[in-house]
């Protein structure tokens, strides 16, 4: 591969060429999506619908319809990745999803500024690693993170010996996949299921669609280097048309100000630059020029004032604390209280529910964590919820609180809406994006909302739709429909959105209950007897118990064996059972002491669950 | 000094004259109508006879108020012996009606006899729970003014609290007392809905509390709101629990289940209540509850 061809980058590479990288992201997206049924295949649970691979694909789809759709304003390469980043985020689905955005996010931060040199793809790894670390609740090793983390390592070793930073990311292949296929070792359950990390795998994939699709770009005449920088060659090129402004009053205010960084976390901060700006036009100009100056300055106190209008700690943090360390209520008052204000704690034997205003939530959580177990943290951030309350949004608020249930079968979302949810996304086979969830909050109308959904993999996705939702959302941590179903049996809406929440929390898991799939690949049941493709198995408490060819027989010695757990057996038929395809009055007969109801949920991963209360 | 006492009660209370021990009592019977043929309680004509008709000729059943007239006469029989009259009637949010004649007739009497009404935010047991903590009260405090009387009625008003399971919610629904429990009605799944009217709710509506799927799921839910019921309310004992049923031989099993977990709750005294004709209107087969005061 042609590294150092200076020349050729001088005088080919002029402008900023959206299409070209809008081809190479295409090109990369479609290796991915050849490779998604191998990454699909590689779940810890035999299930058919595994999905890692197609979220990733489906979240790297989303950006490229989303940035086609928007207009550009990015003046170079380094910035339109960076957009397409984000992109990435708010069209993220799962956790694959999620994590890998996060990744984009972090790196794409660092080369923004259009440097693609060695050094500084060194520094996007190492950011794009932290943020999808730091982003991630309870990383674990032996998933996408290590892999993340050790391309960052084997990056810094090859960079010793290696110029061109492609070249150094294709050396590291190799070794990404040892590491990769050490993740059994590092996560049991991949062990006993017998693969490697679908997201791991997934993520390896995606960088050798990068070499692969670079690689060509290079054969076919157009050098890496010359791609990489034309970023850097535009921005030049837009400097020097900006500074024909140089005469112009409002000079200093195009070329100094970075409008990048006007997002809500810096805003207080660019408006004092604004005004600093402002200032010195002031010693420049004429008085003419000095009246419009005070009416901005004016105008700039006045948004700074409503933004941050007596906020001093921003994060509403609340969290309960088990300590047999802190024997009262003024004890833990004193080592906390320097945190923030609003403190209230309330103790009832070893268990302090704590609300406290702070600017450092998770250097509180680790402090008081010293003394205890924390069973339940919460950070809302106010001014987030200030600027909700400014927002003309909020007039449209239509009730104080709702419940909002994201379900992939069809049944359980009649049965859920039913139930009290008042509203459904029922995403169907495909998890939903950030931004259909992001909708489906909003659509609300609610002040605030407790959410739940039926697989863990959408709780990433779920956050940081919260986190850019109007309303202020509780994210309910369920895993599983029956899970939702218990919550809604259990919660009353004439309660305040906290007592909500904490019988929502309390409730997920009331009712016992076991999922039969059919398994796509062979593999042992807990007590290692043999589960062939295609054969139907049972999980239950998140273990395969039991496994036979034959439903009928299956779904008998399931009923036989967990049928002590209750005497209401209730079954919902997935999607893949016909809906007159009934067993119900054979399992009447064959256990005419238990109570049988069927339903249909018309979920996709499991043919049946079966619940027991 | 001690005052003589009368007390005029529905015969809607959960409890047969029986169980009440206090002689100048008078339990007035509603008119029950059945496909449009007026019965009142009588051995005949009781909760077991409305919920056989119920489910074996799907017979369309209401209730009417009490009658002025009825109640005046009682007044107009015993005032010259009696220093106050206190009418018990149930909850003014279910029947804005029966209040307004018991004060009607309060009025008549104003410069004769004083009458308290007690608007006891309750129905069925709850009457009941209400009626019993109010005779306490007369025999642990016989020298009470009318005003006294009367707030110490209130009292008791707020610190009794019902449980309702009521299997099929379209009898309540369909005599127009289904208040804020209409949110239980219409499910997918079948679900057993648990209603309550709490005492220290002023709209004295009937109130969605729960649902589940099983019997000792509701049973344990009731259980379970009892005790925050006491947490909330400081008290480490029930006075009494007046548990009800008789609304036919569905779900004697749960509610003898029931009778059970009441009876491991610290409760000074457990009362078998019985359901009446004019309650089996809105109940259905199968209901059962259970009112404490604390």
């Amino acid at each position: 591969m042609n590294t150092t061809d200076t020349n050729l980058v001088e005088t080919t590479e002029v402008s900023f060429n959206v299409e070209s990288i809008n081809e190479i992201i295409e090109n990369i997206h479609r290796y991915l999506n050849k490779h998604k049924e191998y990454i699909n295949s590689l779940n810890v649970f035999p299930v058919p619908d595994g999905d890692t691979g197609l979220n990733m694909v489906l979240t790297i789809q989303g950006a490229i319809v989303q940035m086609k759709n928007n207009g550009r304003t990015e003046k170079n390469s380094g910035e339109y990745l960076k957009d397409f980043a984000e992109q990435m985020l708010l069209n993220s689905r799962g956790c694959s999803g999620v994590i890998l955005s996060l990744f984009a996010q972090g790196f794409t931060q660092i080369t923004a500024n259009n440097d693609f040199s060695k050094e500084n793809i060194y520094r996007a790894i190492e950011n794009g690693y932290r943020n999808a670390y730091e982003g991630t609740e309870n990383p674990r090793e032996g998933t996408m993170l290590t892999i993340m983390r050790a391309l960052k390592e084997k990056y810094a070793q090859l960079m010793e010996k290696e110029e061109n930073p492609l070249v150094i990311i294709q050396q590291t292949i190799p070794y990404l996949k040892e590491v990769l296929d050490q993740t059994p070792e590092m996560l049991p359950v991949l062990k006993k299921a017998g693969v490697v990390d679908s997201g791991g795998a997934g993520f390896i994939i995606l960088l050798e669609g990068i070499d692969k699709e670079l690689s060509q770009l290079a054969v076919n005449g157009i050098s890496l280097s010359s791609l990489l920088r034309i970023g850097r060659t535009t921005r030049k090129l837009l400097r020097k048309r900006l500074s024909e402004l140089r005469k112009s009053p409002f000079a200093p205010l195009i070329l100094n100000i970075d409008f990048s960084r006007i997002q809500n976390s810096r805003l207080v901060e660019t408006l004092q630059s604004a005004r600093n700006l402002l200032g010195n036009i002031h010693l420049n100009h004429n008085n003419g020029k000095t009246l419009n100056r005070e009416k901005l300055i004016d105008e700039l106190q006045e948004i700074d004032d409503s933004w941050n209008p007596e906020i001093k700690n921003k994060y509403c943090t609340e969290f309960v604390l088990e300590s047999d360390v802190i024997t009262s209520k003024d004890q833990l008052k004193e080592k906390i209280a320097h945190y923030g204000d609003s403190l209230i704690i309330i103790n009832s034997n070893n268990k302090y529910k704590v609300h406290i205003h702070t600017n450092k939530p998770n250097d509180l959580f680790d402090d008081v964590s010293k003394f205890g177990s924390l069973l339940f943290t919460k950070v809302d951030d106010m001014k987030k919820q200030h600027r909700n309350f400014l927002s003309e949004d909020v007039l449209d608020y239509e009730r104080d609180k709702s419940v909002f249930c994201i379900v992939s079968g069809k049944g359980f979302a009649d049965i859920l809406k039913n139930l009290g949810a008042d509203d459904i996304l029922c995403y169907g086979k495909n998890k939903p994006s950030v931004n259909q969830l992001v909708k489906g909050l909003n659509n609300l109308k609610a002040k605030n909302i407790i959410a739940a959904s039926d697989d863990s993999d959408i709780l990433m996705a779920l956050k940081y739709a919260a986190s850019l939702c109007k309303s202020n959302v509780y994210i309910v941590e369920s895993d599983n429909p029956i899970s939702l179903v218990s919550m809604l049996m259990n919660i009353s809406k004439d309660y305040d959105i906290n007592t909500i929440f904490d019988e929502a929390m309390n409730s997920i898991h009331n009712i016992p209950f076991c999922g039969i799939a059919r398994s796509s690949r062979n593999v042992t049941t807990e007590n290692g007897a043999p589960v062939n493709k295609n054969d139907y198995f049972t999980v239950y408490k998140k273990k395969i118990i039991l496994a036979n060819k034959n439903l009928d027989e299956l779904l008998f010695d399931t009923v036989r064996q967990l049928s002590t757990e209750g005497s209401l057996i209730t079954l919902y038929k997935g999607a893949d059972m016909k809906k007159e395809n009934s067993f119900i009055e054979r399992l009447r007969s064959k256990f005419p002491d238990r109570d049988f109801e069927e339903y249909f949920g018309g979920q996709y991963k499991y043919s049946y669950y079966i619940t027991f209360e | 000094m001690s005052k003589k006492i009368f007390i005029i009660v529905g015969d809607n209370l959960g409890l047969s004259h029986k169980q009440i021990d206090y002689d100048a009592l008078e339990i007035v019977k509603f008119p029950v109508f059945v496909d449009g043929v007026e019965y009142r309680q009588s051995e005949e004509h009781n909760a077991k006879w409305l919920i056989s008709k119920y489910e074996k000729e799907k017979v369309v059943a209401k209730s009417s108020t009490l009658i002025h007239n009825e109640i005046a006469e009682i007044i107009e029989r015993n005032h010259a012996n009696y220093d106050v009259f206190i009418h018990v009637v149930m909850s003014s949010g279910l029947s804005a009606a029966s209040f307004r004649v018991a004060e009607n007739v309060r009025k008549q009497f104003e410069n004769i006899v004083p009458v308290i009404n007690v608007d006891t935010r309750q129905s069925i047991n709850g009457v009941g729970s209400v009626l019993l903590g109010i005779i306490d009260l007369i025999k642990t405090h016989p020298d009470l003014s009318v005003e006294e009387l009367a707030a110490a009625c209130q009292q008791i008003v707020e610190n009794t609290f019902s449980w309702f399971v009521f299997p099929d919610l379209n009898y309540l629904y369909k005599g127009g007392r289904i208040g804020k429990a209409q949110s239980l009605m219409g499910s997918v799944l079948h679900i057993i809905p648990v209603v309550g009217m709490m005492g220290n709710e002023k709209d004295g509506l009937i109130l969605a509390m729960g649902k589940g799927r099983t019997f000792r799921q509701v049973n344990d839910l009731i259980i379970e709101q009892i005790r925050a019921k006491m947490q909330e309310k400081s008290v480490n004992r029930i006075k009494r629990a007046i548990t009800l049923s008789g609304y036919g031989d569905k779900n004697q099993d749960a509610y003898a289940a029931l009778l059970e977990k009441i009876k491991t709750l610290p409760v000074d005294d457990v009362v078998e209540g019985e359901g009446g004709l004019v309650d089996a209107v809105y109940c259905g087969p199968g209901a059962y509850g259970v009112s404490i005061l604390l």
